[in-house]
């Protein structure tokens, strides 16, 4: 049954993981202070921008000055830097680039992939952070994973090998899914990273494999890149037993992952201190813990190009309060990019009612769409959506019932176009993201 | 800091001697074998001591292209790296992220490309001419299937490739690529390799034929390494015939 293991030693680090919030936000406090005055030291793009500003460390005593003061940056902000004056990491490194350890980039669906700058020991910064997630899925040392499917955020080996697993070599890329389930069976490993277009894949599997008995050996596996939608969710945790934990970026400075509660994802507070913010015209204020709000994050352990009030565009609503599982760091649950809304004929239209009405049709049920827009405003909501050829009779049949129930859901009336999955799935560019808009 | 904090923690874990469970194909399905971190350690010296025969130092930059399931030797690869002190960019092998092997070439400007497929070259050449872009590479260490590619583009591209376990590297001789002697036991029966573990492996592996079509040259090569080299049918004829 999933999620009733043992918890004696549920903690990987118990004096970080459930410090009390006042002990750490004195933490941050000081590595902020700390962060201010090497950033400015050292980062052009932060001198110059915080002199335009007028800020100076001298002036930055408390977080309270931190947030008071210091400006938000943004991607764009970054770009521009870029594109003025050719440092491919936007004036962000505080090392010279011989320094570095390793590079590795942004997932670039929406154009060119952005660095990441590392600098590390004994594993990358990445996959180092999710050690304690690791841990609280139930990875031991002994255990068995398979390797992950992408190597852009470096790889991930040396993370797991840490935490004393030892990885099997498993080809575990799309179109694969045959060779993992005989691994699966063959290796009996207790830990597998997925994506999403996996698990569509899966759900084709699934009919001819006993995916229950495949997938019996594990303790968890993650799934990144997108959320999954509830139904997904239901069908690998009831039909497949997979104990499936989500996690997202944590801003670029990390990840976020579910914890064995599944309510909301742990940011690790002692890598990043995290606002919950709306942006007003003039100014910003802090929104109620209930409510939803841009991510805004600053790096707190990255001293080769840290980010800085940094703000994320991912719509969040953020918990402080502590967790079950007994953690104190924050949680955030993920509502949406600030981007992802489209306006049609000026009626707002999110993906998630899209993804109800895609997901409740039986031909397409695993939620593969994309909305095709140049812009956030348009005059017709044009749809393409991925269906099982199996499953599907009469795709005009289908495209008309669709059609409806988006109406339904949304108020506007799709422009459908109708592709298999696999088709649709076979257009990513990226391993770690299936976009949900696109341009054409 | 944080993350130090975390591995400094995991370093108190009793860990396994093992690091890896290396699958590799074989003429005849695939099979599997243990690699250990002593082993680990040893191909990682191995791997340095062939990057530097290629001149990579301090100062320099790299770009590796490699898969999640070829840690085994992509491990190695950057443990060389880091001892070296050369800073590396990473990027998938498959062809549909070749547009990241761009990015980064043309931002970072690596003096060394390790890994380079054929599927790569082939989603870079819808939009860049290939040998513009790697003749002034010092150094580009390509995959079976890309080094004719990259040679009739007039770029001294060598040749680097898994062997069933082990990884195979030529030196800047460019007559074969080297495979650690130590270690492993290379061979050729009917025009195809077989590769056999070394006394010091932990994981026992007979003979095996790989189903790869190509030779083995013995003698000293001219880089001064006694390590037998191979030749692969499928990374075309040497540049130079020395032997
Ligand atoms: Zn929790
Ligand atoms: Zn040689």
């Amino acid at each position: 049954m999933v999620g009733d293991r043992d918890t004696g030693d549920r903690y990987f680090e118990p004096q970080v993981e459930t410090m009390p919030r006042e002990q750490l936000r004195a933490l941050q406090e000081e590595r902020v202070l700390e962060l201010v005055e090497y950033a400015y030291g050292n980062s052009p793009f932060y001198r110059e921008l915080w002199d335009e500003h007028g800020v100076h460390p001298r002036d930055i005593r408390s977080l309270e000055d931190f947030r008071a003061r210091v400006p938000f940056i943004t991607k764009d902000m970054v770009r521009a830097y870029r594109a003025r004056t050719g440092d491919p990491f936007g004036g962000l490194l505080c090392v010279p680039t011989e320094e570095l350890t390793s590079v590795s980039s942004s997932s670039g669906t929406t154009g060119d992939p952005e660095f990441f700058a590392e600098i590390w020991e004994d594993a990358p910064p990445l996959v180092t952070a999710q050690v304690r997630d690791l841990w609280e899925l139930g990875l031991r040392p002994g255990d068995r994973v398979l390797s992950p499917p992408g190597t852009f955020r470096n790889l991930m080996d040396p993370g797991y090998q840490a935490l004393g697993a030892v990885v099997i070599e498993v080809d575990t890329w799309i179109g694969k899914m045959h060779e993992v389930v005989e691994a699966l069976r063959t290796y009996r490993p207790a830990y597998i990273q997925m994506m999403y277009p996996q698990m569509v894949e899966l759900e084709h599997l699934a009919e001819k494999v006993d995916l229950k008995e495949a997938f019996s050996s594990l303790k968890g596996a993650s799934c990144a890149g997108q959320p999954l939608s509830r139904k997904m969710r239901e069908r690998i945790r009831d039909d497949w037993g997979i104990d499936v934990y989500e996690y997202t970026s944590a801003a670029d400075t990390g990840t976020a992952w579910e914890c064995r509660e599944h309510d909301g994802f742990h940011l690790w507070e002692d890598t990043v201190f995290a606002e919950c913010i709306e942006v007003e015209e003039h100014g910003w204020r802090d929104v109620q813990e209930s409510d939803l709000g841009e991510l805004v994050a600053t790096d707190l352990d990255n001293r080769a190009a840290p980010l800085i009030r940094y703000r994320s565009e991912d719509l969040v609503r953020l918990s402080r309060g502590r967790c079950g599982c007994g953690r104190t760091h924050a949680r955030m649950w993920v509502a949406g990019r600030r981007g992802d809304e489209t306006l049609v004929q000026g009626r707002s239209v999110v993906l998630r009612d899209i993804w109800n009405a895609v997901e409740d049709q039986p031909e397409t049920v695993a939620g593969v769409f994309q909305i095709v827009r140049e812009r956030r405003e348009v005059d017709e909501l044009r749809l393409r959506v991925g269906y099982d050829p199996e499953l599907t009779g009469d795709v005009d049949a289908l495209a008309g019932r669709l059609g409806e129930a988006v109406l339904e859901r949304t108020g506007v009336k799709p422009v459908l176009d109708m592709r298999t999955e696999e088709d649709l799935l076979n257009t990513m560019t990226s391993v770690a993201k299936f976009p949900r808009v696109v341009k054409s | 800091m944080a993350r130090a904090d975390t591995l400094a923690r995991a370093k108190e874990l009793a860990r396994p001697e093992l690091a890896y469970l290396v699958r590799f194909p074989a003429a005849d399905g695939m099979k599997d074998m243990e690699l250990t971190w002593a082993e680990l350690a040893r191909d990682t010296k191995w791997v340095t001591e062939r990057l530097r025969g290629h001149g990579l130092a301090a100062g320099q930059r790299a770009l590796l292209t490699t898969s999640g399931f070829e840690g085994f030797w992509g491990h190695t690869v950057i443990g060389a790296l880091r001892a070296l002190r050369v800073p590396y960019g990473i990027a998938e092998a498959m062809g549909w992220d070749h547009r990241r092997t761009a990015v980064f070439h043309r931002e970072l400007d690596p003096d060394v490309v390790i890994g380079l497929s054929a599927e790569t070259l082939e989603g870079l050449s819808g939009s860049a001419d290939i040998g513009e872009m790697f003749r002034s590479t010092s150094v580009v260490l390509a995959r079976p299937a890309a080094v004719p590619v990259l040679r009739g583009a007039g770029v001294s591209a060598c040749l680097m490739s898994a062997v069933g376990p082990a990884l195979a590297l030529e030196c800047p001789e460019r007559c074969g690529a080297h495979v650690n002697a130590a270690e492993w036991r290379v061979g050729e029966r009917d025009g195809e390799l077989v590769i056999a573990a070394g006394e010091g492996r932990r994981s026992r592996l007979a003979e095996t034929p790989l189903g790869i079509a190509g030779r083995v040259e013995t003698g000293k090569c001219a880089c001064g390494s006694e390590d037998p080299r191979v030749l692969l049918a499928e990374a075309g004829p040497t540049s130079s015939s020395r032997s």
